[in-house]
């Protein structure tokens, strides 16, 4: 038997090969794996202790002034929701949505909800299946209209509160939001109308997210 | 008198282990890129400079060309392909000097001039730009890449590759035999 | 899973133009090896007398095909990312039947003829320029063609997908039809050397 595949020739021997492999896969099963994720428990958990994985809504607010269009941001919430307000160049993606998205690895994605509990959920998905780029909009939108879009200044501010105040006032207004000053915290957010749904003006437009990178030849 | 030493061209490799290194290099490709090889989208790439150059408001207006520009940020030349193609004229040269294979000529039958076989080589160039655009790729991005993929157009496409080209030797015959 | 790396951010466009090179230089390398920088080995394969297209070619397509496969069940390579051009069914099939025209005509298809060129052959130098002309008489005259181009769009889709059979059953079918085509080629190869031996006695 060993003289056998010792007398044939090189050529034979690649053929075997390739047979065996062929038969192999009879019985091998699926190459495609779809929706399966597997999840390092330690690894993520660390990842969430040392919260790198938070993004402010000051920091995105500046990231949206300055025009910087290197990531994605993803709105979870229903589609309802979405119409009627969304951050500035937000795209809408549900989570049962997620894994059929066109979502690439190494993108910068960055994710918010209502609060925080979606983004979190959605930002566990995504790690698990493999997105290394992943961020939560810390305090989600509830956040962003508080800090972002009707910003308060205390009934009796210190002057450097009054400095910063001002520009914090100036992005309020850039994103269409209405600052308020300490004598109208009572009668505040169910009288305030959310801003419209153009683009900020002066906002630089980004670049299409699905920018279709040529992959044929 | 001297005495030259003259560097007799090597044979070809088995053309199965030949196939087999090819066969790894593109499995490489797909698992270090994620995409097949390719060659003819270079040569568009250029073609695509080209004329930008000569008449920048014609190709703004072309949808053929208007793909292969993009969105006007990066140069069509700074692509994936066309360095993929540089390397490929790299790595026949190395292939070729190793085995002292490289020489000034013109492959031909005995029955043809050279002229001839240049006026056919031109022709079948042509014909080979036009079918690899119509197909959105040649041998190399469909038939190897498609056809490892079990991609459908590719497998067609291989097909009527072969059948053509079967179909079109016996006239063609005294250029090569 | 973790592969294909450049789809798992591992690194960015600028290195992707290297990578690019470097599998260049390793598909020129293959190519030269089996020959493919002469046109009459290339054109051999279309009168018989010489089949070493067909064998490199489907050795290198089952070793991809059998290599992407189990890369793909062991979980290491994510199928799903790798790139698949969308077929447009009779576009490849007219595009396909001109190229092979091209290809017995010109004796080069254009990766082989890159390595022509880079080994000396003028016939693949001008044969390139054909190409580069082949192309700018398709842009040129794209707007007519347009619509044909875009016809019978079946998208993305394999032959697994459209058969319904297992991928690995299909595996299985192309590697048994390849080492059946290639014992067949040695034959035919064969035949073709003992005619030539005994028409030339």
């Amino acid at each position: 038997m060993k003289n056998f595949f010792a007398d044939l020739s090189m050529n034979k021997k690649l053929g075997l090969f390739a047979f065996v492999l062929g038969f192999l896969a009879l019985f091998a099963g699926s190459p495609y794996h779809g929706s399966e994720a597997t999840v390092n428990a330690k690894e993520l958990a660390l990842i969430v202790e040392k919260e790198v994985d938070h993004v402010s809504v000051q920091t995105l607010a500046d990231w949206i002034i300055q025009g910087k269009s290197d990531f994605r941001l993803i709105d979870l919430r229903s589609e309802k929701d979405f119409a009627e307000y969304h951050v500035p160049f937000a795209e809408n993606i549900l989570l049962s949505g997620l894994d059929q998205s066109n979502l690439q690895h190494n993108e910068k994605i960055i994710l918010y909800s209502d609060g925080g509990i979606h983004s979190a959920q959605a930002w566990m998905l995504l790690e698990a299946k493999g997105f290394k780029g992943v961020y939560i909009l810390r305090g989600g939108l509830e956040e962003w209209k508080d800090q972002i879009l009707f910003p308060r200044i205390p009934e009796n501010p210190t002057p450097a509160q009054v400095v910063e105040f001002a520009k914090t006032k100036e992005v309020s207004k850039f994103f269409g939001g209405t600052p308020q000053s300490g004598a109208t915290l009572e009668a505040a957010t169910p009288k305030l109308s959310m801003p419209k749904l153009d683009a900020p003006a002066g906002a630089q437009s980004k670049a299409p997210p699905a920018k279709k990178k040529k992959e044929g030849c | 008198m001297s005495t030259q030493v003259e560097k007799h061209p090597l044979p070809y490799w088995n053309p199965y282990v030949a196939g087999i290194g090819l066969g790894l290099v593109l499995l490489a490709s797909f698992v270090v890129m994620g995409r097949g090889l390719g060659a003819s989208g270079a040569f568009s790439s250029l073609v695509t400079v080209g004329v930008q150059a000569v008449a920048p408001n014609h190709v703004a207006n072309n949808e053929f060309y208007a793909e292969y520009i993009g969105d006007g940020t990066k140069s069509p030349l700074k692509d994936w392909l066309v360095f993929e193609v540089l390397g490929v004229f790299v790595g026949g040269f190395i292939s070729g000097s190793l085995a002292h294979r490289v020489t000034k000529v013109v492959e031909k039958g005995p029955n043809i001039s050279t002229r001839g076989r240049l006026l056919m080589a031109f022709a079948g160039g042509g014909l080979m730009g036009i079918g690899a655009k119509l197909a959105r790729g040649c041998t190399s991005g469909q038939a190897l890449t498609g056809g490892a993929l079990f991609n459908v157009g590719s497998w067609a496409f291989m097909m009527m590759v072969f059948g053509g080209a079967y179909a079109m030797a016996y006239f063609v015959r005294r250029q090569w035999q | 899973m973790i592969a294909p790396f450049f789809k798992y951010g591992l690194f960015g466009e600028d290195i992707s133009l290297v990578v690019a090179f470097i599998t260049g230089i390793g598909f020129g390398f293959f190519l030269e090896r089996a020959g493919f920088n002469s046109a009459k080995k290339l054109a051999a394969q279309f009168y018989f007398t010489d089949l070493t297209v067909f064998k490199v070619m489907f050795t290198a397509i089952i070793t991809a095909m059998v290599g992407l496969y189990y890369l793909s069940v062991i979980g290491f390579l994510d199928l799903s990312l790798v790139y698949l051009t969308p077929t447009f069914l009779l576009p490849q099939v007219v595009g396909g039947l001109i190229l092979g025209f091209g290809f017995v005509i010109g004796g080069y298809c254009p990766g082989t003829s890159c390595v022509a060129v880079s080994t000396g052959r003028i016939d693949g130098m001008v044969y390139l320029g054909g190409i580069i002309f082949g192309i700018l008489v398709f842009g040129e005259v794209f707007p007519l063609v347009s619509n044909f181009y875009v016809s019978t769009s079946m998208g993305q889709i394999t032959l697994p997908q459209i058969t319904g059979l297992p991928y690995g059953l299909l595996v299985f079918l192309v590697v048994l039809m390849a080492l059946g085509g290639f014992v067949g080629a040695e034959w035919i190869e064969k035949k073709m050397a003992s005619k030539k031996a005994g028409a030339s006695l």
